[in-house]
């Protein structure tokens, strides 16, 4: 049975703020009532029912901006760990001399409160491509400077789909600890050596006395009836699948999925697991500049566009198998790992009403169709 | 430094190869880098100019000529337009060796066919030179090269020197209509003209490089004279970025271009999804 | 608290699926782009077979402007054949952008416009809401569309006009407006630090259809790629002025926007002030020439010193 502690709802506040007075960055989910904001008069959707909570990671200046009541913030925590847009060096330029400048690939030491576990698990899943034969110091650097702890989800919907892909909604893949709500407070279970060191370091905050019923009772309830939920939403063969996609490549399935697709990567952007960057020199003034990289969409009509003009993936719907078979059988085949740990916000945020859940369904159910059947039927 | 740290060459020579190709001979600059560098040939790596980019070629000389690395291009976008305007002396950025090489150790004593069009010499030339300078390593050497016209050949000099050895069959082409008055070469294009040339294929491997009409046209008659898949090798170009598996744009299917090549036989060139 | 009531499908849907399936069968044209219900709501589809005609809805959820899929790059669109369309009074004014710029030759889509009484801010709902002020989309108010004119077949029943919704847009603008200059700025730095340049707003916008769009040139580079300040302000002011007097209010760009910049509001700032200064407002007729595309003699000129 691992270690296990006892945390107030008080003494986690306290903590977050003993962080925060000792100087440690502190990410967590904050909620913002936009409607609150001073120019909410201009703001959208404030019409419905005069509030509009956007759930976001944010840094904290106040332990008070901890709220752990919510479902999944917007964005994941993507950006906190691979910047939307980061230096990669300088440069300074005078006549034919150069010099470039380093940037940092160590940081201060940070905490993150109350992950979402797909959010963690995400973290686990880039780690492999990130130090495929070269190590990614500056990614590297970010997970070596940050201790995240994550929170049992408790809200869950239906494009929910952690389950299917290898994550759960209480685990730890990817992070350093689990927080489970219980009467008063959290239990808090370490997974490695920097989630022990937060017990450590802070020891008043926590108490070995663990209320009993955590133990095999209501607390692992939840969590157990928590991940029957996501299983509801969507159970599928991952290997089949993966092997399905890699020698279907051109199945109308794939292609037939993307019609409604506008290619506007919202997707890739709020997906905590796509990572594709660009890289960019930036001149900053007379002979200066900066060498960034910035996240990317394989959605782009651009991505890959060859000087030429000549472009392999120059329809929507090529571009959006790409994203399939880049998730589903591409790096399944290379690490080991499915791109993707079911938080369902590509399919939240899908405005044209593409659905993942749907998608791999039908996936699902081609992989699992008898070899000498009829090809899979395309789906409208 | 992290792995996206360019080093910092000097342009030293450049020579233009055509109206609109250019080969820049790159210097590093840091002592420890220019005697320690390395590579293999059919490497290639990203070069850039401070303020424009970063753009990719292979690294068109020979691992064998050490102190200095070779580029050639063609000015088509953004990245290739700046190094276009890159003067005697200038900086040029450079991260690599990135990606796998020709496995010229494995072709000892073997017969070594070049086939390459166009500015498809550019990749072939690295290994052309690396097996000339380990000449007695190898059996027959054959280069059949073409391109439109004698104008758009590229590495005249070399076409020269390469022609005037004993121990290489150099055969160039240029397409009919691109002859000058006092061209002595071959007029046709590549692919008939490597029937005619007709490399003996028992105990050889093929290198072929060039556009992609050249190559899909070439590759069967590759086949006919006898060659095995496994003994044709090629050089595949993607749009890149970051050179080095991370960015996820290079791959064609589950192949990423910059780890499992740019080196590729005709073999596994065939069990490519058609993307790309 | 209970919610608003479920609101039946608007009239007119059982013809609907009727002349969509005439329109297949008789190979009038190849592929039906309408709504459907799926697991998540109403949504864009794609039909191709006569049999599945009853796939389409027409209900309080149907805000997806559809004509973005008309955008001549969409090769996989295009290249199924001529399209029926299903258009509101609001699309079909964005048809008419597309005929008046010669993207789109009349005889490759037949329209089927469908009599509209508004729709919901949002259409992902399992079932279509009755409309209120509080979700109702702001742009509905006021439509000058309901009877349009730009189809081919033009079907359901005339519908009450849309609520009120709780602000109007044009009230949005008019408070942005009231706001101090420094306050206005910092509005919308606050906004478009929010942006992550998806181009979610330009991809789904019927109007954004440049071959290579601005923001896509590297030579010279106009506008940065990276999310910075510099570049989104560049970025989403410059696809604002692109749009201006194009523009047809259809709110898709903010719809789709995944963080939430009310960018409706700086379209229709543009679009008060093309209407103030040459009396024109996008309409549904492709005769009628946009400022961007035409002169007269007797426009405005004192901006030009």
């Amino acid at each position: 049975m691992s270690e296990r502690f006892f945390i107030s709802e008080t003494d986690l506040r306290g903590l977050t703020a003993d962080l925060l007075d000792g100087g440690t960055e502190v990410i967590a989910p904050v909620a913002t009532d936009i409607c609150q904001s001073p120019s909410a008069v201009a703001a959208t959707a404030c019409t419905l029912d005069g509030s509009k909570v956007e759930i976001d990671y944010r840094q904290l200046t106040s332990a008070d901006d901890l709220d752990l009541s919510r479902g999944l913030p917007q964005l994941s925590l993507k950006e906190f760990f691979l910047p939307e847009h980061e230096a990669l060096c300088h440069w300074r330029q005078k006549g034919t001399t150069v010099q470039v400048f380093e940037v940092p690939t160590e940081f201060a030491p940070r905490v993150v409160l109350a992950a979402k576990p797909c959010d963690a698990a995400a973290l686990a899943v880039v780690d492999k491509v990130m130090n495929w034969d070269y190590e990614d110091e500056l990614w590297n650097g970010r997970r070596a400077a940050t201790t995240v702890i994550n929170l049992a989800c408790q809200v869950i919907d239906d494009s929910c789909f952690c389950t299917a892909v290898g994550a759960a909604p209480d685990d730890v893949k990817g992070a350093d600890g689990l927080l489970t709500p219980v009467e008063g407070g959290y239990v808090y279970e370490p997974a490695t050596d920097k989630g022990r060191a937060l017990v450590e370091d802070f020891a008043a905050r926590f108490s070995a006395d663990v209320p009993a019923d955590t133990i095999g009772g209501q607390a692992d309830d939840e969590r157990a009836a928590a991940r029957a939920r996501v299983a509801d939403n969507l159970e599928i063969d991952a290997d089949s699948v993966r092997d399905w996609i890699e020698a279907n490549f051109e199945d109308p399935l794939l292609t037939h999925l993307a019609m409604r697709c506008n290619g506007c990567g919202a997707c890739t952007g709020v997906c905590p697991t796509c990572h594709c960057f660009d890289i960019v020199d930036e001149q900053e003034g007379v002979g200066h500049g900066t060498r960034r990289r910035l996240w990317d969409t394989c959605q782009a009509p651009t991505f890959t566009l060859h000087a030429s003009g000549h472009n392999p993936r120059d329809t929507q719907h090529v571009r959006y198998r790409q994203r399939i078979n880049h998730k589903f059988s591409i790096y399944p085949l290379r690490f080991g790992e499915v791109l993707c740990t079911g938080c369902g916000r590509c399919t939240r945020v899908c405005h044209a009403g593409q659905d993942l859940v749907e998608i791999l369904e039908a996936i699902d159910i081609a992989a699992r169709r008898p070899r000498d059947a009829e090809p899979a039927e395309a789906a409208s | 430094m992290n792995i996206y740290h360019p080093l910092l060459t000097t342009v030293t020579e450049m020579v233009d190869e055509t109206p609109d190709t250019r080969t820049l001979r790159l210097e590093f600059q840091d002592d420890a880098v220019r005697e320690g560098f390395d590579f293999k040939a059919g490497q290639f790596g990203e070069y850039s100019v401070f303020g424009a980019g970063e753009s990719t070629f292979c690294i068109a000389s020979s691992p064998t000529r050490e102190g200095y690395i070779e580029c050639s291009f063609k000015a088509i976008g953004k990245v290739t337009t700046a190094l276009r305007e890159v003067n005697l002396g200038d900086t040029v950025g450079f991260r690599g060796p990135y990606g796998n090489w020709f496995p010229v150790d494995e072709w000892k004593g073997k017969d070594v066919v070049f086939i390459a069009g166009g500015i498809g010499l550019a990749p072939v030339r690295c290994v052309i030179w690396n097996v000339l300078d380990r000449r007695d390593e190898f059996g027959d050497v054959t280069i059949v090269y073409g391109a439109r016209s004698v104008e758009d050949l590229v590495y005249k000099r070399e076409l020269e020197e390469w022609a005037s050895r004993s121990d290489v069959k150099t055969v160039t082409t240029v397409d009919p209509g691109g002859e000058t008055k006092d061209w002595s070469g071959e007029i046709g294009y590549v692919t008939p003209v490597v029937e005619k040339t007709a490399p003996k294929a028992d105990n050889a491997v093929a290198v072929l490089c060039g556009p992609p009409v050249v190559v899909k046209l070439t590759l069967p008659v590759l086949e006919e004279l006898g060659f095995a898949d496994d003994a044709i090798y090629t050089t595949l170009e993607n749009r890149m970025k970051c050179g080095l598996g991370k960015c996820g744009r290079c791959n064609i299917g589950p192949v990423y271009v910059c780890k499992d090549g740019p080196v590729f036989t005709a073999a596994q060139m065939k069990k490519l999804p058609p993307e790309f | 608290m209970t919610g608003p009531a479920i609101a039946p499908a608007y009239a007119g849907v059982d013809e609907l699926r009727r002349v969509a399936r005439e329109l297949l069968e008789s190979g009038e044209v190849r592929v039906i782009i309408g709504w459907e219900d799926a697991r998540r709501g109403a949504r864009p589809v794609f039909i191709t077979d006569p049999a599945e005609a009853d796939k389409l809805i027409f209900d309080t959820r149907c805000v997806h402007n559809l004509v973005t899929y008309l955008d001549p790059r969409r090769d996989h669109v295009s290249e199924l054949g001529r399209i029926g369309l299903v258009v509101k009074g609001c699309d079909a004014k964005a048809v008419a952008g597309l005929l008046r710029e010669s993207q789109l030759s009349r005889d490759h889509v037949v329209l089927i416009g469908m009599r509209c009484g508004g729709v919901l801010e949002e259409g992902e709902l399992p079932e279509p809401l009755a409309l209120t002020p509080e979700n109702v989309a702001p742009r509905c108010y006021g439509c000058d569309n309901r009877e349009p004119t730009l189809t081919d077949h033009l079907l359901g029943e005339p519908q009450p006009e849309p609520p009120r919704p709780v602000m109007t847009i044009d009230e949005r603008v008019a408070a942005l407006d009231d706001l101090p200059l420094e306050e206005r700025w910092a509005f919308w730095t606050e906004q478009f630090s929010k942006c992550v340049r998806c181009y979610a707003c330009r991809q789904v916008c019927p109007l954004c259809i440049c071959e290579r769009c601005i923001v896509e040139k590297t030579q010279p580079l106009w506008i940065e790629s990276a999310a910075h300040p510099r570049g989104n302000f560049s970025w989403n002011l410059t696809r604002a002025i692109h749009l201006a007097g194009r523009c047809v209010d259809c709110g898709e760009c903010e719809r789709f926007c995944p963080v939430g910049i009310p960018l409706s509001l700086l379209n229709r700032k543009l679009q008060q002030i093309v209407h103030e200064r040459y009396g024109y407002t996008a309409s549904d007729d492709p005769e009628n020439a946009a400022p961007i595309g035409d002169y007269r003699l007797d426009d405005q000129q004192e901006f030009i010193k």
